[in-house]
């Protein structure tokens, strides 16, 4: 058979042209991701998952350091373009401008057409909707806990503290020992304080304290929020957090933790991918515990919230395929069962998944502690993002003057209360929130 | 009717005023035209983005929401008597007069040092102005490890004998500040210590040599002649020092935040917090218009002085 070359061309241009049009049909969805090297990777396996499914789609992740995240995200999303889909913070303080500017896409229609309702506790629909709208998914649950060092405990002899003499008793030993910081805090950073903030307050005045300050007539400077300051500076009198609380940022602090030098650290499972990433089977030397019960007939209230939330850009040329990628990240069984197995636990109910899973032990064991205690009632992990931002400055600067002595518990929770009432005045806190049911 | 003759016609005042010629003329097009890529820079990233920061400041706005509040001077109200405001102010100043001590007392001494025939003067010199091309974050990695309780300037001082001098530089109220401070001319050094080395290829040596004839030391040959002549050099590391202080944030943001409480919050990170990080643009750019307006008037006075004495 001849081949004609008139017909070779028209074959030729019926393949550029088929080329041409299948690169066109594919959809190009861009993805911030804000986060610390190594924390957020498992994003990276679940756009893999997504387009290995939707062919026609090409995710885009990139990653942006926590610090620098939301100065380059917020000029983008005001000037019209950005990511299609981004994380960002939750809570009365960082969203509200930029829902209120119209920068963020209603989620509501897909929260009902997917069925989220489900899925997402009432707790993190309250944090991530206002108006009667969900704007944000969760991305996921994060507990506070005591993550501790097995080797340095088992060389000591100590136990799990079951009572807070016992806790105190253990620090003492390890004072002893020679660890000048029994708990690494990584106060220069600020942030990491408040997350024992958060713990104490809750603990101090109950959930349903802290829900009446947060959305009732409460006040910070009532007396439990005061017992919690007071105890936070008494333990930085004592040495538990080193001879310089203030003196260490986050980074070193884990540094430190992960290489033995710091036996014990009050964090978030955050740290675990990394340090799987890191120390392999070594992760199996650390272990958590929830802090023992710091007065009489106080309860152990586990802390709950969410890391960030997963927004959609309003100008997004591809909102339902957006949208498709929140539901198929967060909602999906096996997307589910893969954030579980990096260490990242998804909100919702687990039950089905769990058993299936290999959580890596570390984050098995905080689990069952927290469903353990859960029937006592969760508190807030990090009021700083359920708080205004204007307070969150207060409080990072009163948090450290409380650590070096220099503010009166009296006086942080007096300054924190007055930031709030103009917070609240200028109607800046969170409101209860929830989706209408139309 | 037939034209009068150039030459007769009377002088006017108009015809009297200096007029350039068409070679002028065409020079002055010609500077106009290599001029004007710059002057529209300027225009568009500098003056207009200032204007624009001034008129934030008379707004309440959250940076995002198209709708501002117009609030005329209330921000500049709220800032007088804001205690954070003036703490920062005063912060300001104390790192901003470090700095400048540093920089030129220090980048003179080290110039002089460096201008002599010295073996490894290269070597120095390039070692002088590294941390300059070294981005401000990477500065702030490297003191934020050297400061740490058991980082190396601790260790150092313990190795050596002075371990009562250790301190945690960077959680201490009163060591923050100048530590930082240190750290930001250490960074910046280099370049004053380049400027005064271009000040001083202009000195006569002649002046040296007649000096040591005289029976001069090598310091009244310093004092007496080497400061003198780089008066006018002086100016210009004096003006560019204190304004990279006055600006700076990346050292502080990546090592304190302005923490311990606010041992090192300057005007520069007081503006971030309250403009970006709550999203409350217009009183931070209020806080931005004071700096400006601080950083010019604290130049103008200096350069004012300066010309006053050189007179």
């Amino acid at each position: 058979m001849t081949k004609s070359p008139i017909g070779l061309v028209l074959a030729a241009t019926a393949l550029s042209a088929t080329l041409a049009v299948s690169a066109l049909a594919q959809t190009e969805i861009e993805i911030w991701v804000g986060g610390e090297p190594g924390t957020t990777n498992i994003y990276d396996d679940l756009a893999g998952a997504y387009m290995a499914a939707n062919p026609d789609v090409q995710i885009n992740v990139t990653k942006v350091g926590s610090d620098l995240f939301n100065p380059v995200l917020v000029p983008s999303l005001s000037g019209g373009e950005g990511p299609d889909v981004f994380m960002y913070g939750t809570g009365p303080g960082q969203p509200a401008a930029i829902i209120n500017g119209g920068l963020v896409a209603d989620l509501t229609p897909y929260y009902r057409q997917y069925g989220w309702d489900t899925v997402i506790p009432e707790s993190i629909e309250n944090t991530t909707s206002s108006d009667g709208r969900l704007w944000a998914v969760g991305n996921q649950v994060e507990n506070t806990a005591m993550f501790y060092n097995r080797a340095i405990f088992d060389e000591l002899g100590l136990q799990v503290p079951e009572t807070w003499a016992d806790f105190e008793a253990a620090v003492d030993t390890l004072i002893e020992a020679g660890y000048t910081t029994p708990i690494g805090l990584g106060g220069a950073d600020r942030w990491p304080i408040s997350h024992w903030q958060s713990m104490l307050f809750g603990r101090f005045a109950s959930p349903a304290g802290v829900e009446e300050v947060m959305f009732g007539d409460g006040a910070w400077t009532e007396e439990p929020y005061r017992d919690a300051a007071a105890l936070l500076q008494e333990m930085a009198e004592e040495g538990y957090f080193g001879p310089s609380p203030v003196a260490n940022g986050y980074a070193e602090t884990m540094d430190s933790f992960w290489a033995g030098d710091i036996p014990m650290t009050f964090t978030g499972p955050w740290i675990v991918p990394p340090a799987i990433d890191a120390l392999g089977d070594g992760i199996a030397n650390f272990g958590s515990f929830q802090l023992p019960p710091m007065a009489d007939g106080q309860a152990i209230h586990p802390t709950e919230d969410i890391g960030s939330g997963w927004y959609i850009n309003a100008n997004t040329e591809h909102l339902d395929i957006s949208a498709d990628i929140l539901d198929f990240f967060f909602f999906d069984d096996g997307s589910r069962l893969m954030l579980l197995n990096d260490g990242t636990i998804p909100i919702g109910p687990l039950t089905a998944l769990l058993p299936e899973s290999s959580l890596p032990p570390i984050m098995a064991e905080l689990r069952a502690q927290i469903d353990s205690y859960r029937p006592n009632g969760t508190i807030h992990a990090f009021l700083d993002t359920v708080t205004p931002a204007s307070m969150t400055n207060v409080t990072y600067d009163g948090l450290q003057a409380l650590l070096l002595g220099v503010m009166t518990p009296e006086q942080f929770v007096e300054a924190i209360q007055a930031e709030w009432e103009v917070a609240k005045a200028d109607g800046a806190i969170l409101m209860p929130g929830g989706v209408a049911d139309n | 009717m037939a034209a009068r003759p150039m030459a007769s016609r009377p002088m006017t005042a108009r015809s009297r005023r200096w007029s350039p010629n068409r070679r002028t003329r065409q020079a002055w097009l010609t500077a106009a035209l290599f001029l004007f890529p710059a002057i529209a820079l300027y225009l568009v990233f500098a003056f207009i983005p200032t204007l624009e920061v001034f008129e934030y400041s008379l707004n309440r706005w959250d940076g995002i929401s198209p709708d501002r509040e117009w609030v005329g001077l209330g921000n500049y109200d709220r800032l007088f008597s804001d205690r954070i405001f003036w703490e920062a102010f005063v912060n300001t100043i104390e790192w901003t007069a470090i700095i400048v001590v540093i920089n030129v007392g220090l980048g003179v001494v080290l110039a002089a040092i460096l201008a002599r025939k010295i073996k490894g003067r290269i070597f120095f010199q390039t070692c002088m102005f590294i941390p300059v091309i070294q981005a401000p974050i990477t500065t702030a990695i490297i003191w934020r490890w050297m400061y740490q309780p058991n980082g190396a300037i601790n260790e150092g001082l313990n190795a050596i004998g002075l371990g009562f001098l250790a301190t945690p530089w960077l959680g201490d109220l009163t060591t923050a500040l100048p530590a930082l401070a240190i750290a930001h001319s250490w960074s910046t050094l280099g370049l004053s210590i380049v400027i005064f080395l271009a000040g001083l290829q202009a000195v006569d040596d002649e002046l040296y040599d007649a000096a040591k004839i005289d029976g001069a030391t090598p310091i009244q040959a310093f004092w007496y002649i080497t400061l003198p002549a780089l008066r006018p050099v002086t100016a210009v590391v004096f003006v560019l020092t204190a304004t990279a202080a006055f600006k700076a944030f990346d050292l502080i943001w990546g090592t304190t935040q302005g923490g311990p409480i606010r041992a090192t919050e300057i005007l520069a990170t007081y503006m971030y917090k309250r403009g970006v990080l709550e999203n409350n643009y217009g009183y931070g750019s209020a806080v931005a218009v004071a700096l400006l307006v601080i950083v010019t008037v604290a130049m103008a006075v200096y350069l004012y002085m300066q010309a006053r004495r050189d007179d």
